[in-house]
């Protein structure tokens, strides 16, 4: 463990950081502590952070997931369409959409790692081809109401704590468990940080890179069916939001773009960060311009403690990471 | 007999084939626009008027002037996906500030057209000074600008003087302004190509590392691309106050992704180095065109992003297969 | 007046020494020839003086004047300008566009005078006898020998009173190489400087007034060229006698082909292979660069494609990726060419990458066995005696000799005992070069098989048992026994079919 946390120092940071943003909340909205305000920053947090997940295992494999937006409203609004408002297909419906949100992500993943399309090309494509398919086959119409089941998965309790919240816990844990203790995380981690080592090393690059995207594609959908309980119907655009929120979580949560660092644990710090200062806003009397600026600022200056330039400041002490630099390239 | 220029002479034959090679990704766009033009054309009367394509133009402009810096950046290497939130800024300022009386509004057309300099300028020497991944720093940005325009102005509003509304309706010697501004982009282009800073920016995004090496300050290029990105997505913020009358603080967004892939598919490289501005616009052509060819086909507007996608990824596709065959021939 | 003087020269990387009060004088008008091993300071030096590494302390002096340019454009503002080894030139510009890149001749209009540029690259390219390259042909498309090649008319564009030249001649066939000799002495004779780094002692002979050696970081001594022995200058470079740097040679080889490689083929490359590697046996690979022994390596490897057959301790094999070639008792395992770009995870600790390939051995129900994982990690460490303070520790941070040891102890981990050595000796110390030989040998003893290539001719004679010389993509020679010397090797290199 103390390895993992000297290795990563911005994902501690993101914490400390989350944690100082809770003491200024409670600071200024009392009512913020209060259970029922966690209970719903936890269950709007959950809904980025479950979408968050897929796209912190592709960015940590070097690639990017424009398709979230349009996986995530096809799914929501596939789900209430055949589920007509019954709890009973869902038995079927989940499954088959989460394997179809995994079906979009091999097509990107194979685009990406078969064809060798830039990942913001191929996933864009698929962004906007779905978007079109599905505004096609529903007519833009509006859909029923989301199932009972569903409702209850996204805002029900078992003894006061959230549904999503449990799920999102297992979710964290399954990503834990892959990204750290697993072949595949090593593989991945591999990949992400030079593709032509992981090939010479016997690593199989291409399937490890389409699986990235498999997870994204299904964790976007599973977050659009949840998220039809949350907001009771299903609404072309509900996912439009999450392009941002999701790649803003990863970076928040201290995973460099390029890819071959950064943790999933990071990335639920960065999804509270940026549920809590949603709700932190409101109470300041911040408009919602106001909170898209404090969205960038804190981008801008996560990426700025991550960068290499800091870093670089940091480590003079130990004079560790010039020596990677440079002092190999000049013998 | 000299023999270098009997050298040059055989050269330039062999010469061909790898030129034609090189052109490919453009000459594929090229063709594209053809037959949409042609599908076009077969099915509705009046399609090469001038009226036609003053109108055409009119549907691309802002769509052009905001590829053509993204076009700057993607040369360089780099992608700026601020643009959106300068061209939202851009909008509304115009809409709050800009009055009845011309002096003014020339006054402010300049500040805006400086604040898009300025901060793209800014976000150039962050990328350079912090070393820093340009996708996650103009993401911050576009996120900023956006929050800062709906500050100004919390929805659709604002207004602008009839007269400079009636602006981008001129017309001379029977072309309409967009018309006359797409030949001033072609102009400028003719000879921005042609100057040393071009081969630069050209040089640095082909290879960061050979381009420092000759010399090149890769800080000044960074600013001066982004700056450059910056002032046509002002200027494309100015030349959309009079397709809308107004100012709109989420427009921009609408603007972010097109503007990369007119240019990708347009034949410009997404890694640096590649491209011209030439594609960028037949680009700007297709990704609008579609949107009438839709209608003439009378199927679901629905179809047309759809339709985006898919020539996106057959431009990749073809440019990704050229380059292929261009190693071949090389190695 | 010297142009050129430099006394006590320093330049750190962090915490390595580069450069430890190094002392250099040149004139003008003389070929000055700079020898030394690998990570002797060469490089450093010259990067230092072509403005592209500021140094930490000493003086350098030119013209008499203190000389401390911050960029290789003030540099040149002194006249000096280098060709690096590390090509400087940009792969989506033209020849005529790189040879003049941010030099080109103007309009009016503040554009690039292309006809004009033309213009005074073919005059540039006739003054100093060039190769015949066509002026429009993008960079990407050229061939390494044709980029140096350019990399030098680029140098020469900037009319350098002093021109370094950074193995410049390693790149190029033997008749380019020679042009570029006279071409040396061609522009000292001019009355510039020309500071020449080559490994090639015959070059270095062929054209240089004086000597300079360089070692650990300083320089040993200046000599004027035609009043040194080779001796001398080896023994100088290397700063004791050659004694124990090559194991003792054993017979391990037994009549069991690990390898059978037949019509081996990947044009233009490789054009039909055939031999046979037997267990316990180290078998060299020569000929000059270029000559189809990295495809060979790559190929085997899996990691490129090629024709023909390949059999494996008696069975036949087809390997599409390395994934395939490593896993499993019948595989075959390669240290690469590169060890930054193909061999190491170098922001990844010494135990991620020790356990990479076999990662999946230490999976159990999905889960990663890390008590057994870290226990074989420290034991390969330990056997290959891995200089690190932890398995912990950043792979970048480790000296090149390690990072190369880190890159071995990969590969022994896995299961495969026919073994791909592709210049396993480049850029590594004297000191982890004897270990390495050291461990070749007792991998052979153990049964395992060797495919060894070296750029370095007395690295085979030494070291393999066999030495196979390739030569436009074939065999030219498998030499055995007394046949092994360098000469030998070299003749098999270079004279083709046409020539003899």
């Amino acid at each position: 463990m103390n390895t993992f946390l000297s290795r990563n120092r911005l994902i501690v940071l993101a914490y400390i950081g989350m944690l100082l943003l809770v003491l200024i909340t409670a600071f200024f909205s009392p009512g913020f502590l209060s259970a029922s305000n966690l209970r719903s920053t936890f269950i709007l947090a959950s809904f980025v952070g479950i979408v968050a997940l897929g796209q912190t295992f592709v960015i940590i494999g070097g690639g990017i997931d424009l398709s979230i937006p349009w996986v995530l409203n096809s799914a929501a609004v596939l789900m209430t369409l055949l589920c007509a408002g019954q709890d009973l297909p869902l038995i079927w419906v989940v499954p088959l959409l989460l394997a179809g949100g995994g079906l979009i992500g091999l097509l990107n993943g194979a685009g990406v790692a078969l064809l060798g399309v830039p990942p913001i090309i191929m996933t864009l494509a698929a962004n906007v081809i779905l978007q079109g398919l599905i505004l096609v086959f529903t007519g833009g119409t509006p859909t029923p109401a989301a199932p009972d089941m569903i409702k209850f998965l996204s805002v029900g309790r078992i003894s006061g704590i959230p549904v999503i919240a449990l799920i999102w816990t297992a979710l964290t844990v399954l990503a834990w468990l892959l990204l750290s203790k697993s072949a595949f995380g090593r593989h991945l981690y591999a990949v992400g940080t030079n593709v032509t080592v992981a090939r010479y090393s016997g690593v199989p690059t291409t399937r490890t890179t389409i699986l990235t995207y498999v997870i994204s594609g299904m964790t976007a959908a599973l977050g659009g069916i949840l998220l039809t309980g949350y907001s009771g119907v299903a609404y072309l655009g509900m996912g439009d939001s999450y392009l941002f929120t999701t790649v803003a979580a990863v970076a928040i949560g201290g995973a460099p773009i390029l890819g071959g660092s950064g943790h999933y644990i990071g990335t639920v710090a960065g999804a509270l960060v940026l549920t809590i200062l949603t709700g932190l806003l409101p109470a300041l009397n911040l408009s919602s311009g106001a909170l898209l600026v404090v969205y960038g600022a804190v981008i801008l200056l996560t990426v700025s403690i991550g960068s290499e330039t800091f870093s670089e400041m940091w480590a003079s002490a130990s004079n560790r990471r010039k020596r990677i630099k440079e002092g190999t390239e000049n013998g | 007999m000299n023999s270098s220029s009997k050298q040059l002479q055989s050269a330039q034959s062999m010469n061909m084939q790898s030129r034609l090679l090189a052109h490919a990704p453009f000459l594929v766009a090229c063709s594209m626009l053809v037959v949409i033009v042609a599908i076009y054309g077969s099915l509705q009367t009046g399609v090469f008027t001038i009226d036609e394509i003053n109108l055409n133009t009119a549907a691309a402009m802002t769509l052009m002037l905001a590829a053509t810096g993204q076009t700057i950046v993607l040369l360089r290497g780099g992608i700026d996906l601020s643009i959106g939130g300068m061209i939202s800024l851009g909008t509304v300022i115009a809409a709050t500030r800009f009055g009845d009386d011309p002096a003014n509004i020339l006054l402010w057309s300049g500040i805006i057209l400086a604040i898009g300099f300025g901060i793209g300028a800014l976000t150039g020497l962050l990328i350079s000074v912090l070393r820093l991944q340009p996708f996650l720093v103009t993401l911050a940005g576009w996120s900023i600008l956006n929050g800062i325009a709906l500050m100004i102005l919390p929805t659709d509003g604002g207004k602008v003087p009839e007269w400079w509304i009636g602006s981008g309706y001129l017309e001379f010697l029977g072309l309409g302004t967009p018309v006359w501004i797409l030949l001033a982009l072609i102009v400028f282009w003719c000879w921005f190509r042609a100057t040393r800073l071009c081969t630069i920016i050209k040089a640095t995004g082909s290879s960061e590392k050979s381009a420092f090496l000759s010399g090149v300050s890769i800080t000044r290029i960074n600013i001066i691309t982004y700056g450059l990105s910056g002032f046509f997505a002002a200027l494309a913020s100015l030349y959309l106050t009079t397709q809308i009358g107004g100012g709109s603080p989420n427009i921009g967004t609408d603007y972010i992704l097109p503007s990369v892939a007119a240019a990708i598919i347009g034949g410009v490289s997404l890694f640096g180095g590649r491209g011209h501005l030439f594609g960028t616009i037949v680009g700007a052509y297709i990704l609008t065109l579609i949107g009438n060819l839709v209608f003439v086909l009378r199927v679901s507007s629905y179809w047309q992003p759809v339709m985006s996608g898919v020539i996106l990824l057959l431009a990749v596709l073809a440019s990704s297969y050229a380059e292929q065959k261009a190693r071949k021939r090389g190695s | 007046m010297d142009i050129v003087q430099v006394k006590g020269l320093t330049k750190r990387f962090g915490g390595i020494v580069a450069l430890d009060g190094a002392d250099f004088s040149a004139r003008l008008g003389e070929v000055h020839a700079l020898l030394g091993e690998n990570g002797a300071g060469k490089s450093t030096f010259i990067q230092i003086l072509s403005g592209a590494l500021n140094h930490d302390g000493g003086d350098i002096l030119v013209d008499g004047q203190d000389y401390r340019p911050v960029n290789p454009d003030e540099a040149l503002g002194r006249g000096i300008a280098a060709v690096f080894q590390e090509l400087s030139l940009v792969p989506d510009l033209s020849v005529e566009q790189n040879i003049w890149f941010r030099r080109e001749p103007r309009t009016w209009l503040r554009t690039v005078d292309v006809s004009q540029m033309r213009q005074q690259t073919l005059e540039l390219f006739e003054r100093y006898h060039f190769p015949s390259i066509a002026t429009t042909r993008e960079v990407r498309n050229l061939t390494l020998a044709e980029r140096q090649i350019v990399e030098v008319a680029k140098g020469l564009a900037k009319n350098p009173r002093i021109l370094i030249l950074d193995e410049a001649t390693s790149a190029l066939p033997a008749s380019e190489a020679t042009w570029l000799l006279s071409l040396a002495r061609q522009l000292a004779d001019e009355g510039r400087l020309v500071i020449f780094i080559s490994h090639r002692m015959g070059e270095v002979r062929a054209i240089a007034d004086r000597v300079s050696v360089f070692r650990n970081g300083s320089t040993v001594a200046t000599h004027d060229a035609a009043a040194v022995s080779d001796d001398q200058i080896v023994t100088e470079m290397i700063g004791r006698q050659l004694a124990r740097l090559y194991p003792e040679r054993m017979d391990t080889a037994t009549d069991r082909v690990a390898l059978q490689v037949r019509d081996f083929s990947s044009p233009p490359m490789l054009n039909g292979v055939n031999f046979d590697l037997r267990e316990g046996e180290v078998l060299g690979v020569g000929g000059l660069q270029g000559h189809g022994q990295r495809e060979m390596f790559q190929s085997l490897f899996g990691a490129d494609k090629a024709l023909g057959s390949v059999t494996l301790w008696g069975k036949p094999v087809c390997f599409d990726t390395p994934r395939q070639a490593l896993s499993g008792s019948e595989g075959i395992a390669l240290v690469p060419e590169d060890r930054r770009g193909q061999g190491l995870l170098l922001t990844k600790s010494v135990r991620e990458n020790l356990s990479l390939p076999v990662i999946r051995r230490f999976s159990h129900l999905g889960l990663l066995n890390q008590r057994k994982e870290a226990e074989l990690v420290r034991e390969t460490m330990k056997s290959l005696s891995i200089k690190a303070d932890t398995p912990e520790q950043i792979a970048g941070t480790l000296s090149g000799g390690n990072q190369q040891k880190v890159i071995f102890g990969k590969m022994l981990m896995t299961q495969a005992r026919v073994l791909l050595l592709y210049d396993p000796t480049r850029g590594v110390d004297v000191g982890t070069k004897g270990e390495i030989f050291q461990l070749m040998r007792q991998l052979a003893s153990e049964g395992y098989a060797i495919l060894f290539y070296s750029s370095d001719l007395p690295e085979l004679v030494n070291v393999a048992d066999r030495v196979m010389v390739l030569r436009s993509g074939r065999v030219a020679r498998m030499l055995e026994g007394d046949d092994i010397t360098e000469e030998e090797i070299l003749r098999a290199a270079v004279f083709d079919s046409e020539a003899a």
